[in-house]
């Protein structure tokens, strides 16, 4: 792929795409920014001053951050192949794990339970002894930098493609300057979003911390949902909400016969439609139809048959299921758990 | 000698890493670690140049409270 395609990819989609999932760590770095300015600024018990954090270099230094640990990733996946691909579940744990991360911080924030204070991440005293002692680098700018590139570990959906364009170069240098070119496309709309979104909120000074960290819980909750998504549960939120439009087995009819094979449409919304039935005992197949496809929804998970697969924008691809015992449901979901679908093998 | 305090007034974790910055100013301090999740600073210091009242002086300055904490 050539390199300025993988650049438009990050400015155009990946930008928003990869905020929405990975905005949490980037929220948590400046909150800890704006709590340290708060006190800072408003003197602990002396004189308020206007209050006004500091937010230009903590985004600079996480997208940095994120940049650099984007372009090694491209650099081991141009090297090392599929070794280092996630499994459906390691990818549900890890999301979940990251949302209850996320909700612990936002109510350590809100100061709720002296117990969420061990929902944050503190650098070593012997780490920030040392960087104090060699350079005039701010703890939270380490803080800041580490969170950044922990967004490695939760890639979005359009970073997920070029991770597996990367992949497949099959050439360290080849890899990297895929990953380099998007995730610096990217860039300018995290900063953007992250900047102007945290200035509007300063007028607002005193409800800040309170704001952001509705933020973080908030985002939280949906990184929660969203592994609940990817491990299949039928007890997220979001499949709990479009169970309740769904329509009973008798009344569908699946647009495709058995004998040609199902068909679920892919768009940049999500699946259609949302429950497929399909025929149960009997082995089938199952066409993933896209045209000019753009969102996260390309990236596809079925769990319940460790099947994951990154859809071309426009195309169909065929997935071969083996029988299914009659009432078998399997859930599914994109990559970043957002739009969720339904198989179902109830038909005769 | 060492000493632990205990530092109810910690509000995030660069609380901690401001306390630690009096490792570099207070003569007499050879070792701090605080940590906002515990809520406690433990200063190791010579007591011939330093006494606790100093320290908890040094600290209220920039903000913070510490209690000794008896053994």
């Amino acid at each position: 792929m050539d390199l300025i395609v993988a650049f438009i990819t990050g400015v155009t989609t990946g930008g928003l795409s990869c905020l929405a999932v990975q905005g949490g760590l980037l929220a948590s770095s400046l909150a800890n920014q704006i709590e340290e300015d708060m006190q800072l600024q408003t003197g602990k018990g002396g004189a308020q001053v206007k209050f006004r954090p500091r937010l230009a270099q903590p985004i600079f230094l996480f997208l940095v951050a994120k940049l650099i640990a984007y372009t090694l990733l491209g650099l081991l996946l141009g090297a090392l192949g599929s070794v280092l691909q996630l499994t459906p579940m390691m990818r549900a744990v890890l999301t979940f794990g990251i949302g209850i991360f996320m909700l612990g911080n936002g109510l350590r924030m809100l100061k709720v339970h002296p117990i969420f204070r061990y929902f944050v991440i503190e650098p070593p005293s012997a780490l920030t002894r040392y960087i104090r002692r060699t350079s005039k680098t701010s703890t939270s700018a380490i803080t800041t930098a580490f969170l950044g590139a922990l967004t490695v570990l939760i890639p979005c959906g359009v970073a997920q493609a070029m991770m597996a364009v990367a992949l497949g170069t099959g050439n360290p240098l080849q890899g990297a300057a895929i990953m380099f070119a998007f995730t610096l496309g990217t860039s300018p709309v995290f900063f953007s979003v992250a900047y102007f979104a945290t200035r509007l909120g300063a007028t607002v000074e005193k409800y800040f911390t309170r704001i952001v960290a509705v933020m973080v819980i908030v985002l939280g909750l949906v990184s929660i949902d969203a592994g609940l998504n990817l491990a299949g549960s039928p007890l997220s939120v979001s499949r709990m909400i479009s169970s309740l439009g769904a329509v009973p087995a008798a009344t569908i009819q699946n647009p495709v016969s058995a004998q040609n094979g199902f068909t679920v449409n892919v768009g940049d919304t999500g699946y259609t439609p949302k429950v497929l039935h399909l025929s149960a005992v009997k082995p089938v197949s199952l066409n993933w139809v896209t045209k000019n496809v753009r969102s996260c929804s390309l990236s596809v998970v079925v769990p319940g048959l460790d099947y994951q697969k990154v859809l071309p924008a426009t195309g169909t691809v065929k997935m071969d299921i083996p029988a299914q015992a009659k009432g078998t449901v399997m859930r599914y979901s994109c990559s970043m758990g957002m739009y969720t679908g339904q198989l179902v093998f109830d038909l005769d | 000698m060492k000493k632990i305090f205990r530092v109810p007034d910690m509000e995030c974790p660069n609380c901690a890493m401001h306390l630690e910055n009096l490792e570099d100013e207070l003569p007499g301090v050879k070792r701090i670690e605080a940590s906002y999740k515990k809520m406690s600073m433990d200063v190791e210091f010579d007591e011939t140049k330093l006494t606790v009242a100093q320290i908890i002086q040094a600290a209220n300055a920039i903000g913070y409270h510490p209690e000794p904490k008896t053994a």
